[in-house]
């Protein structure tokens, strides 16, 4: 008996937490982030420097980068797990490339393109071929992260051209190049979601695919456009950060599909669809960012951030489900409240006694 | 087991009774203060019209919801029904038009689901096998093997699984919803032979049809029900089947609607012996300025027509022109170029974007196509325009639409067709769910749609509602067209030609 009267107290609590995080989950997330840099700040006297933030933001950037994308396909309830072996398999074809001598453009186009070439592969999986997004992706992961390792059968590309490392590692009046990327391709999705008519078309994908196609809306050519923009911007960070890094390596990318799920999520891209943005997801993308780099200062084993990341992600879901029932719940209670009068309150216990109520109500 | 001692010493004692049982929905009333007593060894139909409230008492009866207010009885001992499996423990059992069998299952298998002949863990397939074929045999099925998957069987076969089913865990009324729609006339009267067996053993069948001349052959007692209420309980014999009709629609009529002197234009959309999968050879002309009622019990193809109009299901036979134009939609998208639009059945789950605005959810059609540059002004506009044109109460355009009431969110259904001026509008079930004052101004926004000149196209299971709008009235029946009616017919008249009565 106590111990179901802890649980509702605590369910009580979490979900009156939810209530302050519904309509601004980007407020939850920035506290979130803000608290997380005070803890660094406060235990770890490398962690607020220039050089800190410098190197955590351009490390952060591939997760914004492909983040981005994966947010308006998971608003359109798909996900994406191929995008870190996709990483690996376009990084070290653009170094192969490059590696031959061939002009850096055409190897980072190269890159992009088989970005692309996937992208495809997954919208033609999901939409032509009716596969769950899930295993679909899971599938390709594993394409992808073969591909990579056919590429450069010896382990990693070295003796690179000198300028290969330019793009990743150099800067732009201390903005670092990588991060300058990241900003505008989440600009790009920002402004795509938020704006365009394609963008309210992801939105009612998510919200409710059936209501979207008795529309009219052609659900199959915008669900296919998604898959499609994140391989390549997955393509576009596979060369930003094969470039950082100056070698190609196709054990790159294990695990960040996990990373940008968390920072999708964390950010409040609905894990049901319909709902999340861009500006979420960047949030999402440097907590996840700097809480790696600051466990790393303060001498946390690497081993033990496999651990925070999954905490932050269950944590992340949980999150989500609360604020959701919340927000479930309340839309009934208003609805209901909303018949005659917007601002009528209404004891929603006086609805389940019809014998008093009938003559009212009907 | 008390219960059974006690059924058989006192055999005029009901098994089950309904108490002043009433369910309240969010603005409806789905059942008011209802009584019925279940005797044992009676076979007890309950008839009226769709969403007189029969579905929501079989639905708390078998545990899946819970009664506003009220009392069941068992045995004269008040339960308070918690779950479907609670509802099996008391003895009711129930099978339903979509029958819950598993298809992966054998026959065996399936009779015996959640009662599994076992030592430890290891089920016995032998003993169940046995188990099966006895109980298949009491019921006349003796030639169904146990052992059969149930993903081949028919129709017939599988209800006799379910038969099976409430038998082995001793049901002592078993509830049949709908059963026989889906059966052919041979596979009816072997049903029947099965409910008579069961009601020799003293189980009470509780029969829910629409076909009234099923009822008049199989029923002991017949309850009607009507907007929520009972009518009467009756001893067979007592009624008539049109009797039956004139007790299931006899009642006033409550909404007043806009009178029907509208002028008819030229014909807008022709159909000639189009056949789907669920519907076959319909055909029907709608005109500009009219408004076509279609009428027909659920299940008769009513929908099925709307989606072979909106170009959702495949066509296998005839055509359908529009302005003496042939179409041929590959999907609705053509057929929404082509100037049809579409209020579907289910509001929350084909009409809204509960999560979305009032803006976004009228003009996600209308933007389709629209430039960039000035696209989100004009839709700002637009929602304007139509919020207050058909004064859809919200306080912004901005709010959800899932926090509007059904009305308001069915408006902005509307609005987005309107944004688009289709030259035909499929409404389907357009009021269901909300509330009266809603209605009435639906009502008033049909209207004044046909005045404009657009062809309206209603299928709705609310027959007062269908007669009080239409200017003519097509009646569907197990996919077929069966008659146009007029629309000063009467609901007698309707009902009997969706029943395939003849008078």
């Amino acid at each position: 008996m106590k111990r179901t009267n802890m649980l509702s107290i605590v369910f009580r609590k979490l979900r009156s937490w939810g209530r302050v995080m519904r309509g601004n989950q980007l407020m939850a997330s920035l506290f979130i982030l803000f608290v997380l840099m005070l803890f660094f700040t406060m235990t770890s006297s490398r962690f607020l420097t220039w050089d800190n933030m410098q190197n955590v933001t351009r490390s952060t950037s591939s997760v914004v980068i492909v983040g981005s994308a994966v947010t308006l396909v998971m608003i359109a309830r798909g996900l994406d797990l191929s995008v870190g072996s996709l990483l690996a398999a376009s990084g070290v074809l653009a170094a192969s490339i490059a590696s031959h001598g061939t002009n850096l453009w055409l190897s980072y186009l190269a890159a992009i393109a088989l970005g692309a070439l996937f992208g495809a592969l997954n919208g033609t999986l999901v939409v032509g071929f009716k596969v769950t997004p899930i295993i679909a992706t899971l599938g390709t992961l594993n394409i992808a992260r073969g591909m990579a390792y056919l590429v450069t059968p010896s382990a990693i590309l070295v003796g690179l051209p000198s300028n290969w490392s330019d793009l990743g590692t150099g800067s732009f009046f201390q903005i670092p190049y990588p991060v300058i990327i990241a900003v505008v391709i989440a600009l790009f999705f920002g402004w795509l979601l938020g704006r365009t008519v394609f963008g309210r078309h992801v939105y009612a994908i998510g919200g409710n695919e059936e209501t979207a196609r008795l529309s009219g809306v052609n659900i199959r050519k915008v669900i296919f456009l998604l898959y499609l923009m994140s391989g390549l911007a997955t393509g576009i960070a596979a060369v930003v950060l094969t470039s950082r890094l100056g070698s190609g390596d196709p054990n790159i990318g294990v695990g960040f599909e996990f990373q940008v799920i968390v920072a999708v999520i964390l950010g409040g891209t609905s894990l049901a669809g319909g709902e999340g943005r861009i500006a979420g997801t960047i949030v999402g993308a440097l907590i996840v960012g700097f809480l790696g780099n600051g466990l790393n200062l303060i001498g946390v084993e690497p081993f033990w951030q496999y651990v925070a990341q999954g905490v932050a992600l269950i944590a992340a879901v949980i999150l989500d489900r609360f604020t959701r029932r919340e927000r479930s719940e309340a839309s009934v209670r208003r609805e209901v409240n909303s018949k005659d009068n917007f601002d009528k309150t209404e004891d929603p216990k006086s609805i389940g006694n019809s014998a008093s109520h009938q003559g009212e109500i009907s | 087991m008390v219960a059974s001692a006690k059924l058989v010493s006192s055999p005029m004692q009901p098994f089950l009774q309904v108490v002043e049982i009433s369910k309240m929905f969010p603005g409806v009333q789905a059942l008011d203060a209802v009584n019925v007593d279940i005797f044992p060894g009676e076979v007890h139909c309950w008839i009226g019209e769709n969403g007189a409230g029969k579905s929501t008492l079989v639905k708390i009866l078998a545990g899946s919801m819970t009664p506003s207010s009220g009392q069941i009885r068992i045995s004269d001992e008040i339960q308070d029904i918690s779950s479907p499996h609670h509802a099996q423990q008391l003895g009711l059992s129930f099978i339903f038009q979509e029958l819950s069998v598993v298809n992966g299952l054998s026959v065996a298998d399936n009779i015996l689901l959640g009662n599994e002949l076992s030592r430890g863990p290891l089920v016995l397939p032998k003993a169940s096998f046995v188990r099966a074929k006895e109980l298949l045999m009491r019921i006349g099925f003796g030639s169904l093997d146990p052992n059969r998957k149930v993903g081949q069987l028919s129709t017939a076969e599988k209800q006799a699984v379910m038969v099976a089913r409430a038998l082995n865990i001793d049901a002592k009324v078993i509830f049949m919803d709908e059963t026989t729609s889906t059966l052919d006339r041979d596979e009816v009267e072997n049903l029947f032979s099965v409910i008579r067996t069961l009601k020799s053993e003293g189980r009470s069948i509780v029969f829910i049809s629409h076909r009234l001349n099923e009822v008049e052959k199989i029923a002991d007692r017949i309850t009607i029900f009507k907007d929520g209420g009972i009518v009467g309980t009756y001893n067979s014999g007592e009624l008539s089947i049109n009797g039956m009709i004139r007790k299931m629609v006899g009642r006033d009529i409550e909404h007043t609607f806009p009178t029907k002197n509208r002028t008819f234009g030229k014909s807008v959309l022709e159909v000639k012996n189009i056949s789907t999968a669920k519907i076959s050879n319909v055909n029907l002309a709608f005109q500009s300025g009219k408004i076509t009622g279609i009428a027909g019990l659920v299940g008769s193809g009513r929908t099925e027509l709307m989606s072979a109009l909106f170009g959702l299901d495949r066509l296998t036979a005839g055509s359908i022109s529009m302005g003496g134009e042939l179409q041929r939609f590959r999907n609705c998208r053509d057929a929404i170029r082509a100037g049809i639009g579409l209020v579907p059945e289910d509001r929350r789950g084909q009409g809204i974007i509960g999560l979305r605005s009032v803006e976004e959810n009228i003009s996600i059609t209308w933007a389709i196509g629209k430039p960039l540059r000035s696209w989100k002004r004009d839709s700002v506009v637009l929602a304007k325009k139509f919020i207050s044109g058909l004064s859809i109460k919200t306080p912004s355009m901005g709010k959800q639409v899932g926090q509007l009431s059904g009305g308001n969110q069915q408006k902005c259904v509307v609005a987005r067709w309107l944004a688009v001026a289709p030259g035909i509008l499929l409404l389907d079930e357009p009021t269901r769910g909300i509330d009266v004052g809603a209605k009435a101004e639906m009502y008033q926004i049909i209207d004044q749609l046909a005045r404009e000149g657009m062809a309206v196209v209603i299928v709705s299971s609310d027959l007062p509602e269908l007669l009080g709008l239409a200017d003519e009235i097509a009646v569907m029946r197990e996919g077929l067209f069966m008659g146009m009616l007029g629309g000063d017919s009467s609901e007698e008249e309707v009902m009997s030609l969706a029943m395939g009565e003849v008078k």
